[in-house]
């Protein structure tokens, strides 16, 4: 780990890391035949408590029932699931529907429809839920709020406040105003094998992170990078082998080539640096959250070095006592499909008060079916909350009631806008690291 | 399920003389809907209702036993049944603090491996 520039040695800054991955782990669960109702059992449960705990400082004066304890005109709290009917959300069924209208087969970015409406549903029963206070557009089904108000006449319940369950406490990171400064490097959908991706661009983000570019200067900076985070798509197989024909020998060695790829890069950076490598959508890992790490197998010579770590996809970790937590995307993404927001950083900032990393999972987003717990509830606020695959890159830092504080990081594709973004693990402030390769 | 009354001709179907003819107190183990006790039907102690899948005529542990653990399963405060061994939903109701009753899981705990399944198991 160390870059001779002549003078002396450069050598790099080492963190302590610690890995919070293993609730995303499935090695344990076994399945038995069981559905998704236990799994929003068990969300209901876990935030249901959580939200009861908070009623007493939220309004204290108001009972609170169950669905079926409603009374025409009673003021009182109920605490359910929100599920959202949506017009224009897909349905297997309408494969099967008689009326074969010219429906197109592009599918829409986003499904909302100004008639979506909310509902919502704990053990007993189910309520339609009227007033507007609370706007379809930003809620998804599978989040489990507190709702104030009184049913109606036409049974329907009309809301007049909501409860989220808000940031998680969160343990202050330790404050160096006078310590080193350390950097993280995320970085996400590389895309190697892709027809778009630029290898040269990777190639210049590896030699300047390893330290092979630039001056003493740009060593120093470089030598000062502890950890790099990898978040999701970082192969992308040629879509033409997947037509459902058996491949030959060719096309089998074909498709081996992105992650023959990937592992030389990956294997310059774990020489040097400790790597997170995180699955995403396109990468071989499953389907369904939370994705699995990937097979050491796939990197026969980046997994040789220790400082190699393939995680699941949420990830979960700890660096000197700064917590991360962050994602490849798919969840934003769902979000992305089923609600509205001015930026993606607000679906960032939306999970973290409702808890809750994937709300619409197991609706929309694939989910694997846990019986006894609900991995995607974040117990303890992180400090660093990132998401990978995004358009651009934006950052924003967000204060909770109890003194929390998060950076939210949106990592661009690095395939589309070879910018990765670097953060100080000392005070949090990030800043853009970009590479073109046009020669103008 | 209305026509589960007229079926019964083909319940007791007349067969030829070298095959026995199907008595009614043996069970059917195929799991076919008419022979279902939801409607209608005639047919004694249908195989859908029996969690063992077998007569239980002379099971005298139906009665206590089996009772308490059907109550446990049906009791919508744990959460659903289905899918889930009965001891590993006694183990998350206590886990999320629910508080169920001990003496479920001291039957659980103590008794023959024939109860380790919900009332539903292998019937839906």
């Amino acid at each position: 780990m160390e870059v001779d520039s002549g003078n002396g040695v450069v050598e790099r800054k080492q963190s302590i890391y610690k890995s919070l991955d293993e609730s995303f782990e499935i090695q344990k669960e076994m399945y038995r035949g069981q559905q998704y109702s236990q799994i929003y059992f068990a969300r209901l449960h876990l935030m249901r408590t959580l939200l009861y705990s908070l009623i007493p400082t939220w309004k204290p004066h108001l009972p609170v029932c169950t669905v079926l304890g409603l009374e025409q005109g009673k003021e009182c709290i109920i605490v359910g699931t929100l599920f959202k009917h949506m017009k224009l959300k897909p349905t297997i069924l309408d494969e099967y529907s008689k009326e074969r209208s010219a429906s197109p087969l592009v599918k829409p970015h986003n499904f909302m429809h100004s008639d979506d409406y909310l509902i919502l549903e704990d053990e007993s029963g189910r309520v339609k839920l009227r007033g507007t206070i609370l706007v379809p557009s930003v809620y998804v089904t599978g989040l489990v709020v507190a709702l104030h108000g009184k049913e109606t006449g036409a049974g329907d319940f009309m809301v007049e406040d909501i409860l989220e369950a808000g940031l998680p406490p969160q343990i202050d990171r330790p404050l160096n105003p006078n310590g080193d400064d350390k950097y993280v490097v995320f970085v996400s959908g590389l895309s190697v094998g892709s027809s778009s991706a630029n290898p040269l661009q990777f190639q210049l983000f590896v030699d300047h992170i390893t330290g092979h570019l630039g001056d003493e200067k740009e060593q120093g900076i470089a030598a000062k990078i502890v950890q790099v985070v990898i978040a999701g798509n970082s192969v992308e197989f040629p879509r033409g082998l997947f037509n459902g024909q058996n491949l030959g020998s060719k096309e089998q060695s074909k498709l081996s080539e992105p992650t023959k790829e990937l592992d030389i890069l990956l294997t310059q950076i774990a020489a040097g640096i400790p790597l997170d490598i995180m699955p995403g959508t396109s990468d071989p890992a499953n389907f369904a959250l939370p994705q699995q790490p990937l097979h050491k197998c796939l990197f026969p010579g980046s997994a040789a070095y220790n400082t190699f770590r393939s995680c699941t996809n949420p990830h979960s970790f700890e660096l000197d006592n700064v917590r991360f937590l962050g994602t490849s995307g798919q969840n934003i993404d769902n979000l992305a499909i089923y609600s509205d927001a001015s930026s993606r950083i607000d679906f960032l900032e939306r999970t973290l008060k409702w808890r809750h990393m994937a709300p619409t999972s197991p609706n929309t987003l694939g989910c694997y079916p846990f019986t006894d717990r609900d991995p995607f509830f974040v117990e303890a606020c992180p400090h660093v909350y990132f998401i990978g695959n995004q358009d651009k890159y934006v950052t924003s830092l967000i204060q909770g009631s109890d003194n929390q504080v998060v950076r939210l990081i949106s990592i661009p594709r690095f395939a589309e806008t070879g910018t990765a973004v670097v953060m100080n693990l000392k005070n949090l402030e990030c800043h853009a690291l970009s590479f073109g390769t046009q020669f103008d | 399920m209305a026509s589960s009354s007229s079926d019964m001709k083909g319940f007791f179907r007349e067969k030829k003389k070298s095959a026995k003819p199907n008595k009614s107190g043996k069970p059917i183990k195929s799991a076919k809907p008419k022979h279902s006790a939801s409607c209608g039907s005639d047919v004694v102690q249908p195989p859908a209702l029996l969690s063992h899948g077998s007569p239980d005529l002379q099971d005298e542990e139906y009665d206590e036993e089996e009772m308490i653990l059907r109550q446990f399963d049906m009791n919508m405060a744990y959460g659903p049944c289905l899918g889930m061994s009965r001891l590993g939903r006694w183990e998350r109701a206590n886990a999320l603090g629910l508080h169920p009753p001990q003496q479920v899981q001291n039957l659980l705990m103590g008794s023959k491996m024939n109860n380790s399944e919900c009332l539903w198991d292998g019937r839906v």
